[in-house]
């Protein structure tokens, strides 16, 4: 088992396959300590937080900061959140800060807009990304364009946030990942946290930005712990939008992905270095701006590149990041074609099997990534 | 004094006043504002068959009394928002006529630089210029929704067109702002066709004062500069004293596309 040094990349609790062994954990933790820092013993700065603790959080503490940011959504306030996101906000905050709207996406996004036109700063949850296509009109007309369309005279400081590809036998309509449609769109920004601290500092950073931020998050996530940092737990933690980061340092292959299948290309990574085998997790954290100079680097270094996403195949992330390579200088560099793993081209069967089989699984990664070195082998 | 056009009311006990005082300096200033407003439109058609002016170009030639009518009462610290029939109000929110001919033929001295053209023209409180039907609507309950929120005693005129009147966000947006009380007008400026489709052919009820069912409306002969004023003034008392939205029915006629 090959464990990364810094304790807040690896999952303590996990819902799928591998867990590794707590006392391996605990002897690593005593040992290495943080990346860089004295060795100490763990309980002094490590906690252990959820993704949805930390989404809870960072909206906590960017609501008391600052009188004009609001959440608003569905199921937001008395309900607690669908996901329990939004726990115990409305109790703490009241009727004024948080939301419950009714189930008509298209005018509480319009709505939410047209706050953030008049200088509010609301946080507008979609309870699946898959309910904000019948608001994506707002999304992309009215919140995206504004800025440019009015020369700079209209700022639309706005958060669109929620749960977005597959969760758990939720079929068709309510399993697509949004990633490449909205990552497509000027003058909209998209990030996608994977773990705890993603989580914190992404959303922190979208509230506090004056552009529409789309923060695309995942439900089975949710539930998930990760060790977090204590500049984590700071109040004015930010992670920058635009940069994303290497979770897993390798020589041998880049693995490049986003949100929930970052854990994949983690776990992934672990059995192949079992064989010797180094893949470099790069985490994107946001897809628009696309870091492509972090890409760049990682493929110019390891000269074979496999993206990892549930978008479907045509026009999705992969296809994007194959193509910012190909116009590089790390096409120069690669010694195999690029392999984008994606979900299945079908619309997400309802019954477990298939949809097991519909989306990239760990097992598929360490398949792909062997192929991909083998087809270099000479 | 002069007699207003009559009014039709809609969940409304008594409507605006049927006689209103203007000064002689009032209606000169009225007069002169349509006039602006009609030479511009009409120096903008011309552009347009010219090819001066590309893409979309929706003139408000005949609506003028709604605009200069509604903001004899508004000032500039009630935000207004509309639809793409937008020039006439582009000027009457402070915007010249220079800088709206400019923006209509792409030029970086235009309001919006020539980024934004005919559909994209803001200023102070003005929120646009809006390309897509409908869309406008619940951003206008968003903007009243921000001015509750801020505690400002202000209210947001909220304009679209019989048109937009059947659109589904249209209703999403009235049940919100009658739910949390926004201090909304919503402005339907009936002037007889959504596009080039005559009312009878796209509604099924074409009493568009009506259609906001539980908000409060008033059907108001909008040909009339001072009919629409005194419907003005009765609308933005109701929402200034917390009664939540109300709906006015402006019934024009437009001479172009």
């Amino acid at each position: 088992y090959l464990i990364p040094l810094s304790s807040s990349h690896y999952p303590v609790n996990q819902t799928t396959m591998h867990r590794p062994s707590l006392s391996a954990c605990q002897l690593i933790l005593r040992s290495f300590g943080r990346s860089g820092g004295n060795i100490v013993a763990s309980r002094r700065f490590a906690s252990s937080m959820n993704v949805r603790d930390a989404l809870n959080s960072a909206m906590k503490e960017e609501i008391e900061r600052d009188p004009n940011v609001f959440l608003m959504g569905e199921e937001v306030a008395q309900y607690e959140g669908a996901y329990k996101v939004s726990k115990g906000l409305w109790k703490l905050m009241g009727d004024k800060r948080v939301i419950d709207t009714p189930i008509t996406e298209m005018g509480f996004a319009g709505l939410a807009v047209g706050a953030a036109m008049a200088g509010l700063r609301p946080i507008c949850e979609f309870m699946t990304f898959n309910f904000s296509m019948q608001a994506i009109d707002h999304v992309i007309n009215s919140a995206a364009k504004t800025y440019y369309m009015s020369a700079g005279d209209v700022k639309v400081p706005i958060v669109f946030r929620g749960p977005n590809g597959a969760a758990a036998g939720v079929a068709a309509q309510h399993s697509q990942d949004f990633a490449s449609w909205y990552s497509h769109c000027p003058g909209l920004k998209v990030v996608s946290p994977w773990n705890s601290e993603d989580a914190r500092g992404l959303l922190k950073a979208a509230i506090r930005d004056n552009d529409p931020v789309v923060c695309l998050e995942n439900e089975m996530m949710y539930g998930v712990s990760f060790e977090v940092s204590p500049e984590c737990e700071s109040k004015d933690f930010l992670i920058p939008i635009g940069k994303a980061k290497i979770e897993i340092p390798g020589n041998h292959i880049s693995l490049i992905s986003y949100g929930k299948f970052v854990g994949l290309c983690v776990e992934a990574a672990a059995e192949l270095a079992k064989e010797g085998i180094q893949c470099e997790v790069l985490n994107l954290r946001t897809l628009r701006p696309l870091d492509e100079e972090a890409i760049v680097k990682s493929v110019m270094k390891t000269h074979h590149v496999v993206t990892v996403e549930s978008c479907w195949p045509q026009c999705g992330m992969g296809a994007e990041i194959a193509a910012r390579i190909m116009e590089s200088q790390a096409f120069d560099y690669l010694d195999a074609p690029l392999t984008r793993m994606t979900g299945a081209d079908v619309p997400m069967p309802y019954a477990q099997a298939l949809e097991a089989a519909a989306l990239p699984q760990v097992a598929d990664i360490v398949r792909v990534v062997r192929r991909t070195l083998n087809r270099a082998a000479k | 004094m002069l007699s207003t056009r009559p009014y039709k009311l809609h969940k409304l006990e008594s409507g605006p006043a049927s006689e209103a005082q203007v000064t002689s300096d009032e209606a000169r200033k009225y007069y002169r504002d349509m006039a602006t407003v009609r030479r511009m439109e009409t120096a903008a058609g011309n552009l347009y068959k010219e090819k001066a002016i590309r893409g979309f170009c929706h003139l408000y030639s005949g609506q003028e009394a709604c605009c200069v009518g509604m903001e004899a009462v508004l000032d500039r610290n009630d935000p207004v928002i509309t639809a793409y029939r937008a020039h006439g109000w582009t000027y009457t929110r402070g915007v010249p006529v220079k800088a709206v001919l400019s923006e209509l033929t792409g030029r970086a001295s235009g309001c919006a630089k020539g980024k934004g053209g005919s559909m994209h023209m803001y200023n102070h409180n003005f929120y646009g210029g809006n390309g897509i039907v409908g869309a406008q609507v619940p951003l206008g309950a968003g903007i009243a929704f921000a001015q509750k929120y801020r505690e400002d005693k202000r209210v947001c005129v909220t304009l679209y067109g019989d048109g937009a009147a059947n659109q589904g966000q249209v209703f999403e947006a009235f049940n919100m702002a009658k739910l949390w009380d926004l201090p909304c007008i919503f402005v339907c400026e009936n002037n007889k066709y959504g596009m080039g489709t005559a009312v009878e052919r796209a509604a099924a009820s074409t009493a568009y004062y009506t259609r906001g069912d539980y908000i409060p409306g008033l059907w108001v002969d909008a040909m009339d500069v001072i009919t629409v004023r005194e419907a003005t003034r009765f609308a933005k008392d109701w929402c200034l004293s917390g009664k939540g939205p109300i709906l006015l029915e402006m019934e024009t006629y437009r001479f172009s596309y």
